[in-house]
């Protein structure tokens, strides 16, 4: 029952996505083909057809029904400035993008969920108090800011713009090395704001936890203070944070963002900067549908993690 | 065993425990009463040294001669459990939610390093063994408690201490785990520190008997004798408070003649969702009479209360007052409301803390729309409801108050509507036992001097022969049997009702 | 006095003075001196004599550029923040109040919107209306308002499920009543704290969207200098001048509004 709702939730959510995406480009005052050729010679001749081309002369009923069946069949329309489809457009920019979010998610939350027990469990102690400062001011910093200071800071000692140099030798050793030498300075600044926000939220989970009258019981047992930790606290406390995690995940899509656009990684979070400076609105609309749609997906898979991992939460 | 010399604990500046002097010895069960803040829960406590960082002790806790204030972190964890172990109050957090029980049981004895196996120990607690791989959450509260029970035999101590092990539990259910408890203390000749406010629970368990009052030990001896002849005021005042069913001299209620009815239920039903929580209940509430219904949690007394204050909807039934139906449209259930008021268990949060004992009194003022001599009628009613003067208590802030001046609060805000029907859930259970009587006093005058009827909710037969001219027993949304009080609790008719009677521990 | 009085305290005095440099900027500098065309001085001047924050790309002191820009990052902090909290507020109070179809559906709404990323709503919005100050604006409270109101609804169905709650109904008190005298004044004290916290977001949202071209062309903040920094290459020429001053005034200022928030939540939510 509970495992159908879950999906039922998230195909009404993926619905939400779709239609958010049409009317959000579609509803808004002003003509999208005039913002879009702003700054650029055109006749109205031109831009009437380019309204036909890409359908705008048609009523929005019949536009939204040529868009959703398309979307169905993963046909997210044309891009107005790369004059390609949107689907194989973003498609080329996915690898690069899952590897930096990938590595950096990784480090963030096993680094952020250490930090934040740790943290708890010696409330108030010195470590505490740097990691909730530190954390609290990397907070308060703009990612892409702190993507500029690293990139002065270090000077030439990192490569700082884009994924791969073009003289790398062609075999996958050197390859890889060239890319992971790339990819240093965007996930550490990646990582930098979001273990940040880890950690401040599985301390205050943990925190949470501290006063459990179990926890009594687990001492008056007899066991050491880190096994009462170690078995008891945290498998109850981490358990709303790594709901917590996933929910944030719209951090993560957010510093991707910024954090392509100041190293020029060729990503989604670049192709979504190109985008909106020209402003192509079909490129947009499909990076918007695409990205929601991936953070709708999470939330399922994290929500589904939870039905297994805690008992209390009955899966069927 | 254990021997507690000169025990102090202090918080800050403030003396929780002063110089408490107890022993206990092997085979010994010995009961530690008092109220809420008396410090008995902190005596418990300490005697594994579990008490928070910012505790102060002094004194001794020689447990088998070792002083464990002084013991190394090392033998203090060897000593914890092998030695002696709790049973903790409020099974549900005591155990960790998302392990299995089996695991929490067997933990203890993995790290003492004691032989066992925990079918044995769940078949010693009458539990089946396949509920080693239950969850906390998928057990009742009674299996719960059985649970805990088990875990604090693992490594085979020989003193358990008892922490409120039966709070909050059914009286039914209450009288299965005290039974389990007994045996196994005979049986394996245990030794027993049982803490509890109820002096009819330890009566029921334990030999001896201490009385605790404000940190201090103010009388220790046999069970019976303490009971019988309470040398303290304060053991006196405990043991007034929990009436004995038929003694007369616990019999406050004055008898009345049959009165007209004010309030009729009629055939009610209430459904929630799939189950049907009150099934047909016909009930008459004289004038000036004060009904008790009584029965355990999930019998459907509360949801029968909450329907006839129009609170739910019931499914289908009639609630008729002074002779006309009580409509269901807002504006007529408004109207009923002056006439009815609602008297919660625990006072403490039946008052906005934010509001003053003012705005508490006045709400019902305010919600009606009557403005005119808002602080004569508050005056009035708080004074009424025995905060005297009123003026002490009017701008006071709910936490400010002791439990007993708060419920006072919550019978003031009652009377200033100056209803004709009292409907009052549990209203003593939350209170300590020396404020009980004054609250059960006061209900009676009420009637007295206003004729005012109540229907009193309560798990409590000592509390319904003390106050009610009749009683109703509900029974999975039925009412089972309805009579005058002597009818009901000396001369029951009823299966279930003699359960009931039978289950209430006798002092 | 414990860390957090003291660490709010000193929030509270970074955002006075924040608020004075804001208050008075637009009054002491005059517009010639941030005029492209007027401006004398020489492009990318490191700190000196005569512009003791150096020199931009076009030879503007960065000194007054940074007093200039105050107004606008505390301005769109503070709307966005009050926009938000606001609608977050009122969804928060009716879905948790009254129950029904309409709490269903303005729950899943909320929970829709609590997981879609905020940034890249705000920037398809910012990037579809004309660019301005009440764009950001909009851009910015229309996507943060769910976890308030998710807040608001936890706090408010907590209440709803205390005793005195349902005295009040017993007395006869209908929903104005209930909300007015129960729910909103319990709600206030979490709600304050909650708009501090989304004044700190808002900043930091508000330099983002600037620093991906997105703010008011025609004003000067924080974020847009960090963007005219990218954009003429403040990084290859090491010009720090450029670029630490707007963004440790961002990190100053967020953090101080997120320290204020905390030491509030500290005292509405006293510890166990």
């Amino acid at each position: 029952m509970r495992l159908a709702g879950r999906f039922g939730g998230a195909a009404l959510s993926l619905l939400m996505v779709a239609v958010l995406g049409f009317f959000l480009f579609r509803v808004v005052p002003g003509d999208p083909v005039v913002s879009m050729t702003r700054g650029r010679p055109t006749t109205a001749a031109m831009q009437a057809e380019l309204r036909a081309q890409f359908g705008l002369d048609r009523p929005l009923h019949e536009q939204f029904w040529s868009y959703f069946t398309s979307l169905l069949q993963g046909d997210l329309g044309t891009s107005f400035t790369f004059r390609r489809p949107v689907a194989e457009v973003i498609g080329e920019r996915l690898g690069p993008t899952l590897l930096l979010v990938g590595t950096a998610t990784l480090i963030a939350v096993l680094l952020g969920l250490w930090l934040g027990v740790r943290a708890a469990w010696r409330r108030d102690s010195a470590f505490d108090k740097v990691t909730t400062g530190v954390s609290l001011t990397l907070w308060a910093v703009p990612t892409f800011w702190l993507g500029m200071l690293l990139m002065m800071v270090t000077g030439d000692l990192f490569p700082s713009r884009g994924m791969r140099d073009t003289d790398t030798a062609p075999d996958f050793v050197s390859q890889a090395l060239d890319v992971g030498h790339h990819l240093v300075l965007p996930s550490v600044t990646l990582v930098a704001v979001v273990c940040a926000e880890y950690a401040l939220v599985m301390r205050s989970s943990l925190l949470e936890e501290m006063h459990a009258p179990y926890l009594t019981t687990a001492r008056a047992k007899g066991l050491r203070d880190d096994l009462v930790r170690r078995r008891h606290a945290v498998p109850n406390a981490v358990l709303p944070a790594i709901t917590l995690v996933f929910l944030r995940f719209g951090l993560v899509v957010a510093g991707a963002i910024t954090t392509e656009t100041v190293f020029s990684w060729p990503g989604l979070g670049l192709l979504f900067y190109d985008a909106l400076t020209g402003p192509d609105y079909f490129l947009l609309q499909g990076l918007l549908v695409v990205t929601a749609g991936a953070v709708v997906v999470m939330n399922l898979l994290a929500d589904l993690l939870h039905g297994v991992l805690d008992p209390r939460v009955k899966v069927v | 065993m254990l021997e507690l010399r000169n025990l102090s604990v202090h918080y800050g500046p403030k003396r929780v425990v002063s110089e408490v002097d107890l022993t206990l010895a092997p085979g010994q069960t010995l009961g530690l009463a008092g109220e809420s803040g008396s410090g008995k829960s902190t005596v418990a406590m300490s005697v594994l040294r579990l008490l928070p960082r910012t505790a102060r002790v002094e004194g001794e806790i020689l447990l088998d001669g070792d002083d464990v204030r002084t013991m190394s972190w090392g033998r203090l964890r060897a000593v914890r459990w092998a030695a002696a172990s709790i049973v903790f109050q409020g099974a549900m957090h005591s155990l960790n939610p998302v392990r299995r029980v089996g695991d929490q049981i067997a933990e203890p004895m993995r790290l003492h390093g004691t032989h066992g196996s925990v079918a044995e120990l769940l078949e010693q607690v009458e539990l089946p063994r396949e509920k080693a791989r239950a969850y906390p959450h998928e057990l009742s509260g009674g299996q719960r408690q059985r649970v805990m029970i088990a875990m604090a035999l693992a490594c085979g101590p020989r003193l358990v201490i008892a922490d409120e092990p039966t709070t909050a539990l059914d009286v039914v259910v209450q009288a299965q785990v005290l039974a389990v408890m007994k045996r196994l203390v005979a049986e394996q000749d245990l030794g027993l520190l049982m803490i509890s406010h109820d002096l009819s629970v330890l009566a029921e368990t334990c030999e001896d008997l201490a009385v605790m009052h404000r940190g201090e030990l103010v009388e220790r001896g046999r069970t019976r004798e303490v009971i019988a002849n309470p040398r303290h005021p304060h053991t006196a005042a405990l043991t007034a408070a929990f009436p004995v069913i038929g003694d007369p001299a616990h019999r406050w209620a004055e008898p009345a003649p049959e009165p007209e009815p004010l309030l009729q239920v009629r055939d009610l039903v209430v459904d929630y969702g799939r189950t049907r929580a009150v099934d047909g209940v016909d009930l008459t509430i004289g004038r000036g009479e004060i009904v008790a219904l009584v029965g355990q949690s999930g019998s459907g007394k509360t949801t029968l209360a909450r329907t006839i204050m129009g609170l739910r909807k019931p499914s289908s039934g009639r609630v008729i007052f002074d002779e006309a139906e009580v409509g269901r449209t807002g504006k007529a259930l408004k109207a009923f409301r002056r006439q009815v008021q609602l008297v919660l268990q625990d006072p403490s949060s039946a008052l906005n803390p934010r509001h003053t004992v003012f705005d508490a009194v006045a709400e019902g003022l305010r919600v009606h729309g009557l403005a005119d001599e808002q602080e004569a009628l508050v005056t009035a009613a708080v004074e009424r409801a025995e905060l005297r003067p009123a003026s002490l208590y009017l701008e006071s802030l709910p936490h400010e108050l002791s439990g007993g001046q708060q419920q006072r609060v919550v019978i003031a805000g009652a009377l200033v509507l100056q209803p004709r029907l009292l409907v009052a859930d549990e209203p003593v259970a939350s209170l300590d036992a020396s404020v009980r009587g004054e609250i059960v006093a006061l209900l009676l005058r009420l009637r007295r001097e206003l004729g005012l009827a109540s229907l009193i909710i309560t798990h409590d037969l000592g509390l319904a022969w003390q106050i009610a001219d009749r009683v109703a027993v509900m029974h999975q949304g039925k009412i089972v049997e309805q009579g005058t009080v002597d009818q009901v609790l000396l001369t029951p008719s009823h299966e279930y009702t003699r359960a009931l009677l039978r289950a209430v521990p006798q002092v | 006095m414990s860390r957090f009085d003291r660490s709010g305290l000193a929030g509270a005095a970074v955002l006075a003075a924040a608020a004075l440099v804001a208050v008075l900027a637009p009054l002491l500098i005059d517009a010639e001196s941030l005029d492209v065309t007027r401006v004398t001085a020489d492009a990318w001047q490191p700190p000196g004599a005569g512009h003791w924050l150096g020199t931009d790309h076009t030879g503007r002191s960065v000194a007054l550029l940074m007093a200039q820009g105050t107004g606008t990052s505390l301005f769109v902090g503070l709307t966005a923040a009050v926009l938000s909290v606001g609608i977050g507020t009122l969804v928060g109070i009716v879905s948790g109040h009254f129950g029904g179809l309409l709490a269903g559906a303005l729950l899943r709404v909320t929970d829709f919107f609590l997981v879609l990323p905020a940034l890249v709503l705000a920037i398809a919005l910012s990037t579809v209306l004309p660019r301005g100050l009440g764009t950001i604006v909009l851009a910015i409270g229309l996507t943060s308002w769910p976890s308030t109101a998710r807040m608001v609804r936890a706090q408010t169905l907590t209440i709803e499920a205390r005793p005195f709650v349902e005295r009040a109904r017993a007395l006869g008190g209908g929903h104005v009543h209930v909300i007015g005298r129960h729910v909103v004044p319990s709600v206030v004290p979490l709600v304050l704290v909650n708009a501090t916290l989304a004044v700190a977001s808002a900043i930091v949202a508000e330099s983002t969207l600037a620093f991906l071209g997105l703010g008011d062309p025609t004003r000067i903040s924080w974020g847009a200098m960090l963007h005219q920094a990218q954009l003429h290459g403040a990084v290859p020429q090491q010009a720090w001048w450029y670029l630490l001053p707007p963004g440790l005034a961002i990190v100053a200022v967020v953090l101080a509004f997120t320290l204020v928030g905390r030491a509030l939540e500290a005292v509405v939510t006293p510890r166990r």
